[in-house]
């Protein structure tokens, strides 16, 4: 048991990650309808592009906001050039999937053909000194920062949903398009709106997840579809499954990798899904959608 | 077309025309004497590959053309095909011919205890649970270095012996063309048979197929088995035609290229999967681009052909074929 508090510490930090990407496929779907799986490569394009311009001698916090809102902006010019005009002649739901498959292909090698395809160091914002707390428990302060960090992200986020005019139109178009353009929400607007506050969200997910791993092309793969599975734990409707379904799948993760080894650990978000599937597919907080 | 056609015409499986017949015999013909034509070594293990890449493009448009079903864990289903093809040959002496029924009940095994769960599920929420399938069996091919050898995979798997003669070079060709042919065939005939009626039924209108007596849960489930026996097939052919095995043949971006080949070769086209899949498979190879620019020029030309030409190859067959005959369609 001596290891509990570690393995507490860890699950939480690796949940952050999931959490937050969970967060971000939930802001888009909740508000279009969409799963959009390229969001795990704006979280590689923010944290490549970041790694390129510290190497660069750009002053750190400068690197950060321009790999921020980089690729923010990628996000944003998919929506424009891919989505949107789908989305305007109608095109089914297949035809939609493919597209963003095809996004994340193009982002995914495009990056690797200029930035290369070597994993790269990527310095997160506090020093990498752990901080010793007990006899065999210390911290690092990124783990700290990660706490933070998604602590702000989801708060803010609520806050924005719950507090604002803006954000209130959000949930309108969540429970129902049709009443919300009657009362006047621009739903085209509200898609633009949810592809910035996504894609937001995943590019600062790269400054909490790559000074724990590292930089490269492929990074944006595992976290992708674990985030998802963690919505799919959680439930789909409100942020609170995203944080829900996130720490509870680092925890499970992270603990079936120190009590039964580390080659299952990969296995059990696919198999906490299947269960999920099986037993509870609306998720541990209740959700309004339909899955099937 | 002066009488309509009976209730039994309707009922019955159509018959292959002779020029039907004909044609599928010409093409067969034709693939089977290109070794003779190739005299490149280069160009033969192309031509392996890209009938190899067919047999699950065509089992991949059947899933998602016909059943409606946007699976994206056709690689998982190839891998575990290919992985137990190559540990029963190569660590426990098994007879490479009898290693295929096995690599065909063990996909088939996953699929139907995946397909339960997951088949309940819709559009993109079925995607991204096969996808989580796919990258799970990725990492355990990688991590489980006890069976699957780990990064390293698979090496000096034993070949195919055919009348004391080892398959290699134009022999595995002529095995891989047999069964591509005999997917393409069996998959063409199931588009006629009463079980791709019902499928197509119940892509199509799910409470009419119900009404009409197709239990559709099982009707899906069944053409998501069958599917998966076809990408097993085509792991026993891969084991067997490079002799070595690594997880790169479960990547979940190689599943992606075939996804974008059915695309391109438009939804529910055999031939236009088929076209797709020797466009994409020779191009960029034949152009002088390295494998990896191949995913990403697979994923500009899905893009530009969502974007423009939405039908994909399959449909401008059909809309210069109808241009031929003078008809219009729609």
């Amino acid at each position: 048991m001596e290891f509990l508090p570690l393995i507490l510490l860890s699950g939480l930090q690796v949940g952050c990650v999931y959490a937050m990407m969970a967060l971000s496929y939930f802001v888009i779907i909740n508000a279009t309808g969409i799963l959009n799986f390229a969001q795990g490569e704006w979280m590689m394009l923010s944290a490549v592009f970041g790694a390129a311009l510290i190497t660069a001698q750009l002053p750190y916090p400068l690197a950060v906001l321009c790999a921020i809102g980089g690729a923010t902006l990628v996000s944003l010019l998919a929506e424009r050039l891919v989505i949107r005009p789908l989305q305007g002649r109608n095109a089914d739901i297949n035809t939609l999937v493919v597209a963003l498959l095809g996004i994340l292909v193009v982002v995914r090698y495009s990056t690797g053909l200029i930035f290369g395809r070597e994993e790269v160091r990527l310095d997160g914002p506090l020093p990498a000194e752990p901080m010793i707390l007990g006899d065999s428990l210390f911290i690092l302060p990124q783990t700290l920062f990660v706490f933070g960090a998604t602590a702000t992200v989801f708060a803010g986020l609520w806050l924005f949903l719950h507090r604002t005019t803006f954000g209130r139109s959000f949930r309108i178009a969540a429970i129902d398009p049709l009443g919300a353009q009657i009362v006047g929400v621009d739903l085209g607007r509200v898609r633009f709106a949810a592809f910035a506050i996504g894609g937001l969200i995943a590019a600062i997910l790269a400054w909490l997840y790559g000074p724990l791993y590292a930089a490269g092309y492929l990074m944006g793969e595992a976290p992708g579809v674990k985030g998802f599975i963690a919505l799919i734990i959680g439930g789909l409707v409100s942020p609170l499954g995203a944080l829900t379904g996130g720490l509870l799948l680092g925890l499970f993760e992270v603990a079936t990798a120190y009590y039964i080894g580390s080659l299952y650990s990969e296995g059990i978000a696919f198999v906490m899904l299947m269960l999920f599937l099986f037993v509870r597919p609306q998720g541990l907080i209740a959700s309004r959608w339909r899955l099937g | 077309m002066s009488t309509p056609p009976t209730a039994s015409a309707l009922l019955d499986r159509p018959a292959w025309p002779a020029k039907r017949l004909a044609i599928w015999g010409a093409i067969a013909l034709v693939l089977a004497l290109l070794p003779a034509a190739i005299t490149n070594g280069y160009y033969l293990t192309l031509a392996t590959n890209v009938a190899i890449t067919m047999i699950l493009t065509l089992s991949l448009n059947f899933t998602i053309g016909r059943i409606g079903l946007f699976s994206l864990a056709h690689s998982a289903f190839l891998g575990i095909g290919a992985y137990l093809t190559a540990i029963l040959a190569q660590r426990h002496g098994v007879s490479p011919w009898l290693t295929l029924p096995v690599a065909i009940a063990g996909s088939c095994t996953a699929a139907a205890i995946i397909g339960v769960p997951v088949l309940r599920l819709r559009g993109m929420f079925l995607s991204v649970a096969t996808l989580a399938f796919g990258l799970f069996a990725e990492v355990f091919a990688r991590q489980a270095s006890d069976v699957t050898g780990g990064a390293y995979g698979i090496t000096g798997i034993p070949p195919l012996v055919l009348f004391g003669i080892p398959l290699r070079g134009t022999g595995m060709y002529l095995v891989a063309l047999t069964v591509l042919l005999l997917t393409a065939l069996i998959l063409e005939n199931i588009r006629l048979s009463r079980f791709g009626r019902a499928i197509a039924a119940s892509r199509d209108n799910e409470p009419a197929a119900a009404a009409a007596g197709i239990d559709i849960a099982r009707t899906r489930l069944a053409g998501f088995i069958l599917s998966a026996g076809f990408a097993a097939t085509a792991g026993w052919v891969y084991a067997f035609f490079h002799l070595t095995l690594n997880p790169y043949v479960l990547s979940l971006d190689i599943t992606f290229v075939w996804l974008f080949i059915v695309l391109v070769g438009g939804l529910g086209s055999m031939r236009g999967t088929a076209a797709a899949t020797v466009l994409l498979g020779i191009g960029p190879e034949l152009l002088g681009f390295a494998s990896t620019q191949q995913v990403l020029i697979s994923g500009i030309l899905v893009l530009v052909v969502v974007l423009l030409a939405p039908r994909g190859i399959g449909g401008l067959i059909e809309d210069m074929e109808h241009r031929i005959k003078g008809t219009t369609h729609g």
